[in-house]
């Protein structure tokens, strides 16, 4: 029997019961749809974390720190310093920037100075919140919500703010609202000279997104609102002390320094230089590495609930054909009389069962691509809230649609099997004699 | 010319408790363009006979020796190849498949055999059914058809392939005494006419005094005596 006769004969006999049949592709559209949304779940969110390092360069990125040890998201958030490991200094800084592949050595210090800061009669306390400031050289690079990032010009008078700040400023949902807008820091009483100065008035020139509170400034803007401290060296019972006053950074030294790699394939060879310098280092590509793994782990538990979803139909299946075989054992015998062999009706019945998988798999594919446009414009109403720019984020990977129409196919082929089997080793006579 | 050579066929089932011998040393030749009436009580063997002479069923033991092929011992494909072009069955309660038309019903072996393309196989169908007078019936499904109708049908399908031998298994068993006749008619002109080897099993002796040869099996022993006509 012919290929195409096999298939014609299939789907004919499907559609001969067209409610058990729908039935029981339902049952594989379920579990395709299962398999083929969470996996693209993951896939997305991994693909958007890449390409999300990769657009601030965060793939290229290395993060001193004055100890090692710490990782990349903690080095993140390593802006403040108590003097304890490598003091990063200026020849520290400059040490970095010599290590060849090294396009940028940008410091960072906390500017976290301040109790509270006011916008119109809206106050905050700045308790919880990063408050970060270098030299904006291009190296740190930032997905701006609204207005821009931080430029060389803001020296002494301009502020980036994110979303959070701008939130619980009164500016949720107005961000192009914040740009522009002066708000005012109240330095902390506790803090060297700090209780004597006033407080600072700054110009908002852009709201970015990041996880958390966050407020950026120039390195330069920061030396101007820095406490001094008196450091005194020496005395004794008879000789008083030398005292000088030093500034924070002048004491402490940079909280952080961020290398801008030239490339992601010098990042493990400027690791090393760098960690000769008994610093702390830490890769942004690892911290990609290490998230990507997240998902992955995520990844296999979604699609083995998808798996047994779709376990669950290949027993529908079997059902279905095994039920067909009954129904049609008369049929059988009078193909086997007119000459179909074993193997014809073993194929008749696979090829069957083949067709209900493939549909299935096709089906739940097409109901995938629905559910992931549903996903995304839920989605991108929130990220437009959030002044997220990214649009679109999750989509279904062609590989993984033709992979689990592949699968599902090869699923209904596999139930088929032993119904199949059952039918063609059915004894002729004995299936004519059939009622 | 001997077509089909039967030797010492033997074949058993068990009833519960009670063995039957359906077959016992059987032995027989089946010359080309025969009419063959195999008669005899029910439960005798005759079905189990034509089964085994159409490559339907085997014998446990002995053997059916055609175009030098041992049926007894074939493999499945060849069996099956056998009964796709060697031989046309026609059945008792006809074996149509009841949710296909006439026309496609009779050009099944076609289509099992991977004979022709869908044209020929359209064209071949429609001649089978011209010849048993149904080319008009060729689109309504068996369950708009007659009795009678249908094994006409039955006919064209076991004639669509050419076969050199007929079958007949109680053709006229579900048919009033008039439609019986008109089958057996049919079956009798292709033997008469076309030379088709013609194996009827009937327990009517009106049907069996058509054939050229009437074997009596009784108790899966088998006995000859030159028909009536």
């Amino acid at each position: 029997m012919r290929l195409h006769d096999q298939f014609r004969t299939g789907w004919r006999n499907l559609s001969r019961q067209k409610l058990r049949s729908g039935l029981t592709i339902f049952a594989i559209v379920v579990g395709a749809v299962s398999v083929t949304v969470m996996l693209s779940l993951v896939t997305s969110a991994k693909s958007f974390l890449t390409s999300s390092f990769q657009k601030t360069g965060e793939d290229r990125r290395i993060i001193v720190t004055p100890t090692p040890g710490l990782d990349y998201r903690d080095s993140t958030w390593a802006n403040w310093t108590d003097g304890s490991g490598v003091k990063l200094t200026d020849e520290v800084v400059t040490k970095l920037a010599a290590i060849p592949g090294v396009r940028h050595a940008t410091p960072l210090t906390s500017f976290g100075y301040f109790d509270s800061v006011e916008a119109g009669s809206t106050l905050l306390t700045l308790k919880n919140t990063n408050m970060v400031a270098y030299e904006p050289n291009g190296t740190i690079t930032r997905d701006v919500a609204a207005g821009r990032q931080l430029q060389a010009t803001d020296d002494g008078t301009g502020i980036v703010i994110s979303t959070d700040v701008a939130n619980n400023l009164g500016f949720r949902g107005a961000y192009d609202r914040a740009v522009g807008s002066s708000i005012t820091l109240t330095p902390r009483k506790d803090m060297g000279d700090q209780a004597n100065k006033k407080p600072v008035i700054l110009t908002v020139v852009g709201v970015i997104t990041t996880e958390s509170a966050h407020m950026e400034v120039t390195l330069n803007s920061a030396r101007t609102f820095m406490p001094t401290f008196e450091q005194c060296t020496g005395g004794g019972q008879n000789t008083k002390p030398t005292c000088t006053n030093q500034n924070d950074l002048d004491r402490n030294g940079y909280a952080s320094v961020y290398l801008d790699v030239d490339s992601t394939k010098h990042v493990d060879a400027v690791m090393i230089a760098a960690q000769k310098l008994k610093v702390g280092a830490a890769a942004g590509k690892d911290e990609i590495a290490n998230q990507e793994q997240a998902f992955t782990i995520i990844g296999a538990v979604l699609g083995g609930i998808g798996a047994i979803a779709l376990f669950v139909a290949a027993i529908g299946v079997i059902n279905t054909m095994v039920m067909a075989t009954l129904e049609r054992t008369r049929e059988i015998g009078i193909m086997r009389a007119i000459g179909a062999t074993k193997r014809t009706i073993r194929r008749l019945f696979t090829v069957e069962a083949g067709v209900l998988g493939f549909m299935g798999g096709v089906l739940g594919v097409a109901v995938s691509f629905g559910v992931a446009a549903l996903l995304n414009s839920i989605l991108n109403r929130q990220l437009a809230d959030n002044g997220v720019t990214a649009r679109d984020v999750i989509s279904v990977p062609a590989g993984l649609a033709l992979l689990v129409i592949a699968v599902t196919t090869g699923i209904g082929m596999l139930a088929g099997r032993l119904p199949a089997r059952r039918a063609a080793n059915l004894d002729p006579v004995e299936a004519l004699r059939h009622e | 010319m001997a077509l089909i050579e039967c030797t010492d066929l033997t074949k058993t089932y068990r009833l519960g408790d009670d063995v039957v011998k359906a077959l016992d040393g059987v032995t027989l030749t089946i010359d080309a363009g025969d009419f063959v009436a195999i008669a005899g009580p029910s439960g005798s063997g005759k079905s189990t006979l034509a089964n085994v002479i159409g490559g339907l069923d085997r014998p446990d033991s002995g053997q059916v020796m055609v175009n030098g092929m041992n049926l007894a011992t074939a493999k499945d494909k060849q069996l099956s190849a056998y009964r796709n072009s060697n031989v046309g069955f026609v059945f008792q309660s006809f074996n149509l498949q009841v949710h296909e038309t006439a026309l496609e019903n009779v050009i099944s072996p076609l289509v099992i055999g991977g004979v022709g393309r869908k044209k020929e196989r359209r064209l071949a169908g429609l001649a089978a059914l011209e010849k048993v007078g149904l080319a008009d019936r060729a689109h309504h499904k068996p369950t708009q058809l007659s009795g009678g109708q249908r094994q006409r049908v039955a006919i064209a399908r076991a004639l669509v392939n050419n076969p050199s031998v007929v079958i007949a298994d109680e053709p006229t068993g579900n048919l009033d005494s008039a439609r019986g006749v008109e089958v057996m008619e049919e079956l009798a002109r292709l033997n008469r006419e076309d030379g088709i080897t013609l194996i009827v099993i009937t327990h009517d002796t009106g049907v069996a005094e058509r054939a050229t040869r009437v074997l009596t099996i009784i108790d899966g022993k088998v006995s000859e005596r030159v028909g009536a006509r």
